[in-house]
């Protein structure tokens, strides 16, 4: 049985005629992490705000260890939680800040003292043990914002955007943290964020969400490679997937420039019947080298470069192609500069298909 | 960058307002400097710059002092009114703070409408109202008794205003947190919030003292005699004996004065931000 | 639902030990004293209380007593408004531009504002004794001594120093704070603009204190209003009358003479007017932040 459950939980504020959060069903396996992301205002937040209790739920069922927890107070829900802010109790120490709850729960100080010597330990908070919050770095009140969950024993893990305090170098530390931790501590664990890429690195299975709605669960390589619809597609993924918007003809598609691509014929049988498509292809799916370029010859195009982004370990190219500003994404050997002219492919069977309309994607076994 | 011709008008700017600065001082220098002398010799002194001078440090210098202290129940006084000061900064940092905290960051029906209500309660003048408090505490019967007195001191419009602006900045984070912690409504109010405002308690508090200690309307309705008076009474009744003199009024007035003045000392910083926080909110 | 309602049930509970408080102290005395304000209720025999309707208004108008003592206000305010609101301004401007002693200063022009009431009445009726230190000083001067709270001419006024005295240190700190909080770079730039001090002063200082001035001198009119400790405790309201305020009429009235329904009608009264000067700060204040605002959304 699931460890976790949601059930068609809607979220509506007063005064809204919109929910805020529109039928959102899952169930959560024991010590999974699910990543819910998403935009800002997609409802992310509410919804784990939703399990945590700190929002009512409108309408449906939330279900944590096998029991209805609609009604029940946050602190009752057997959960703990690290917020956005940290949260921290400005007044107390680190170790006040971490056994504060403990020492609510009437534990034992003998035993407080333990838990609070391992949380501080393997946290690497032991020289900061007597601080206060006001004394300590972005990232050190984040580890204590961690230590106060992890302490309490819970066996489920909430996790408010925790990262988004902090500079880009110690995200990618604290990722690898918080991953160890999740593994060695083995609590289920719901991390909201609206970056992707923490998503797509730490979780086992991630919801995306918009405006509300749940847009496709999956796990993470399974988003990338089989988006269910145009948004997800261009969610997840960075630098975002090119779209064009084309025709289909007999032979391959045209693009709304007039530049006609002749596609094989497995992939063309994936059009009939439509006229109209998007065509949405990543940047690392265009091909600048020649062995490519040989076995795709008849999807070959050309285009001038009008910027590029060196990463180091790999470069972006812009150029003008189908309508829009397309971006190739190759390796650091292929260097190309601003002006120059470029023979590319796009592999076809790397082509994902939207309809026009639903923006939902076109598979062949439909 | 600062001229010399700045530097040099400063300077004489400097010196032009530290003498005006001794022109208005000059009362309560003369305050100090007599109170230490028998009437005989602030008569004497009065044609000279003496006035302003305390005399030297001889045997007699502290008479006015020693006189009021043991023929007087002046001590008394004093503790009376820093034995309500304490209850009042205590009873009002918790009704205030509570409701300025409910206002602030708990829903409850009529919300907005209270803190309306609040804000026009504060400009009431309470002079008007200060007969039927003591109509109320007389029909309470408590007239001369230290209840009368505190109880309708406690509650305070501009503490609660006061108390709400600042708990309204509380992140809401924390509560929830707090709340996963175990740590209830009433727990979190005493053990989080007022911490975590202790400047504004700070600043809620050293005006109640300063309040109570100057307070002369109420305490003059409220207590009729006896043991109970407040300094300020106490002084009243004190100088306006026939057989005090010069000397030992001033001595009374300069006691006082002396807690005012430590609390001022210590507290300038929470004096000066309640008093510009007067003006901000207005202004 | 359920923990909606248990929110507000937590709310009346935090609110309503101030709500009982405020019950009982204000809002009851408040309608009392209307109430009692068209009645001759006589504290000493509450029987014989009639419903008599605006009578108490008229007779206010007509009371000799009440009449002066509402004159004997107003002039405190005109003398004292000037005095107390310019000093503070002036004040700090001064110690604003001064760079030695500042701390000094700001506590120096302070400290009679932390002394009570009592006790600066107290005090002043030995500098304004006859053979007191003012008119030993003034004699130095080659003035000849003068009668100060002792003359119907003088009482008032000599009241009226005292106060701004002991209350200007008050308003200089409000001052103060105004003149901090002018962003500094308006005078970067109007130094770039070949601006005087005296330019600066008219073009940058004195707009940007101007809502500041109009709460300052409206605070310390409503303040000066309310004057009754210091003629308690100096003059008696004497002498003749001369230093009777409205408050201590209604102070009289109410507490000495047991007037209740009297006292009531004089504090409904006064309380009207005193609201009306607050109504009026309040609307003269917030249409200069309006306009203001205003003025910046132009100009994008």
């Amino acid at each position: 049985m699931s460890y976790v459950e949601l059930k068609n939980i809607c979220k509506k504020y007063k005064g809204n005629d919109k929910n805020s959060v529109t039928d959102f069903n899952l169930e959560i396996e024991e010590k999974e992490f699910i990543a819910f992301v998403g935009p800002s205002g997609c409802g992310k937040s509410t919804t784990l705000r939703m399990i945590a209790g700190f929002e009512d739920i409108t309408s449906g069922d939330l279900l944590i260890g096998g029991s209805r927890m609609n009604e029940t107070a946050p602190a009752d829900r057997g959960i703990s939680m690290v917020f956005q802010n940290y949260a921290l109790y400005p007044h107390m120490t680190v170790e006040k800040n971490i056994s504060y709850g403990l020492k609510n729960m009437k534990v034992p100080s003998a035993e407080i003292q333990r838990k609070v010597d391992w949380a501080v330990e393997i946290l690497g908070l032991e020289e900061y043990r007597y601080r206060k919050p006001k004394n300590l770095s972005g990232g050190q009140r984040q580890r204590v914002a961690l230590g106060r969950a992890i302490v309490k024993n819970q066996k489920l893990f909430l996790m408010d955007e925790p990262l988004s305090n902090l500079d880009t170098k110690l995200r990618v530390s604290m990722r690898n943290e918080i991953s160890k931790l999740h593994r060695s501590l083995g609590s289920t664990t719901i991390y909201v964020t609206h970056d992707q890429v923490e998503a797509m690195t730490m979780a086992d299975r991630i919801v995306i969400m918009k405006d509300g709605v749940v847009q496709q669960v999956g796990k993470p390589m399974e988003l990338y490679e089989h988006p269910i619809n145009k948004f997800v597609a261009g969610f997840i993924g960075s630098p975002q997937m090119n779209f064009y918007d084309v025709k289909v003809d007999g032979e391959g598609i045209v693009f709304s420039d007039g530049k006609k691509m002749k596609l094989p014929d497995a992939v063309k049988g994936k059009l009939q019947g439509y006229d109209h498509v998007v065509m949405g292809i990543r940047g690392e799916d265009i091909k600048l080298d020649s062995s490519n370029m040989e076995v795709y010859a008849e999807c070959r195009q050309k285009a001038v470069i009008d910027n590029t982004e060196i990463m180091g370990n790999e470069n972006n190219l812009y150029f003008q192609f189908g309508g829009i500003t397309s971006v190739a994404r190759v390796s650091k050997y292929e260097v190309s500069q601003v002006g120059d002219e470029i023979d590319f492919v796009f592999m076809p069977h790397k082509m994902h298909f939207f309809d026009a309309k639903t923006e939902l994607a076109i598979t062949a076994d439909v | 960058m600062v001229t010399r011709k700045q530097k040099r008008n400063n300077w004489i700017l400097t010196i032009v307002l530290l003498i005006a600065s001794l022109f208005f001082l000059f009362p309560v220098i003369w305050m100090l400097a007599n109170s230490f002398k028998p009437d005989a010799a602030i008569t004497a002194d009065m044609n000279s710059l003496r006035a302003f001078v305390p005399p030297i440090l001889n045997g007699s210098f502290l008479e006015n002092y020693i006189t009021v202290l043991t023929n007087t129940n002046f001590i008394r006084y004093m503790c009376n009114t820093l034995f309500y000061a304490a209850v009042l900064i205590v009873l009002g940092v918790v009704v205030n703070g509570l409701a300025g905290y409910a206002l602030a960051k708990i829903k409850f029906p009529f919300r907005e409408r209270w803190l309306m209500i609040i804000m026009l309660l504060m400009i009431v003048p309470m002079e008007t109202i200060i007969t039927i408090h003591f109509l109320i505490v007389a029909k309470l019967g408590l007239l001369n008794t230290v209840l009368g007195y505190i109880l309708p001191m406690i509650v305070n419009p501009f503490n609660i205003f006061l108390f709400r602006q600042v708990f309204v900045s509380l992140p809401d984070d924390v509560y929830e947190a707090a709340q996963l912690d175990r740590c209830g409504p009433l727990k979190y109010f005493f053990t989080m919030v007022l911490p975590m405002s202790k400047s504004v308690v700070a600043t809620v508090s050293v005006f109640t003292f300063l309040n109570v200690w100057n307070d002369y309307l109420w305490p003059s309705l409220v207590f009729t005699s006896g043991d109970l008076l407040s300094a300020q009474i106490g002084l009243n009744a004190i100088t306006s004996n026939d057989n005090t003199t010069t000397g030992q009024t001033l001595a009374v007035i300069t006691m006082v004065t002396i807690p005012v003045i430590i609390i001022y000392s210590f507290f300038s910083k929470q004096i000066v931000e309640g008093v510009i926080s007067t003006g901000s909110k207005e202004g | 639902m359920k923990r909606r309602k248990s929110e507000s049930l937590m709310g009346m509970a935090f609110f309503g030990p101030a709500l009982v408080l405020l019950t009982i102290f204000l809002f009851l005395p408040m309608v009392l004293t209307l109430v009692f304000s068209f009645t001759d209720f006589f504290a000493l025999n509450p029987k014989l209380t009639h419903f008599t309707g605006l009578e108490n208004y008229i007779q206010i108008f007509e009371d000799e007593d009440f009449r002066q003592a509402f004159f004997n206000t107003v002039k405190f305010v005109i003398i004292i408004v000037p005095l107390q609101g310019l000093g503070a301004l002036g004040l700090a401007l001064l110690i604003d531009k001064v760079s030695h002693c500042k701390k000094y200063f700001k506590v120096a022009f302070f400290v009679p504002v932390v002394m009570s009431l009592a006790v600066v009445s107290t005090l002043w009726i030995q500098i304004y004794s006859p053979e007191g230190i003012l008119n030993s000083v003034l004699g130095v001067m080659g003035i000849s001594a003068q009668p100060f709270i002792n003359s119907a001419s003088q009482a008032l006024p000599s009241i009226a120093v005292m106060s701004a005295w002991q209350g200007v240190g008050y308003q200089m700190i409000i001052f103060l704070g105004g003149i901090q909080a002018i962003n500094p770079a308006l005078y970067e730039a109007a130094e770039m603009d070949h601006a005087t001090p005296w330019q600066k002063f008219r073009d940058i200082t004195l707009p940007e204190l101007k809502p500041l001035c109009i709460f300052v001198f409206i605070t310390i009119t409503i303040g000066a209003f309310r004057m009754l400790v210091q003629p308690m405790v100096m003059t008696g309201g004497g002498p003749s009358h001369s230093t009777y305020t409205v408050v201590y009429d209604i102070y009289e009235t109410g507490t000495v003479n047991w007037e209740i329904g009297l006292a009531s009608t004089m504090a409904i009264a006064f309380a009207f007017f005193v609201m009306i000067l607050t109504v009026i700060q309040t609307i003269l204040t917030r249409d200069k932040e309006e306009k203001d605002g205003n003025k910046k959304t132009k100009k994008k």
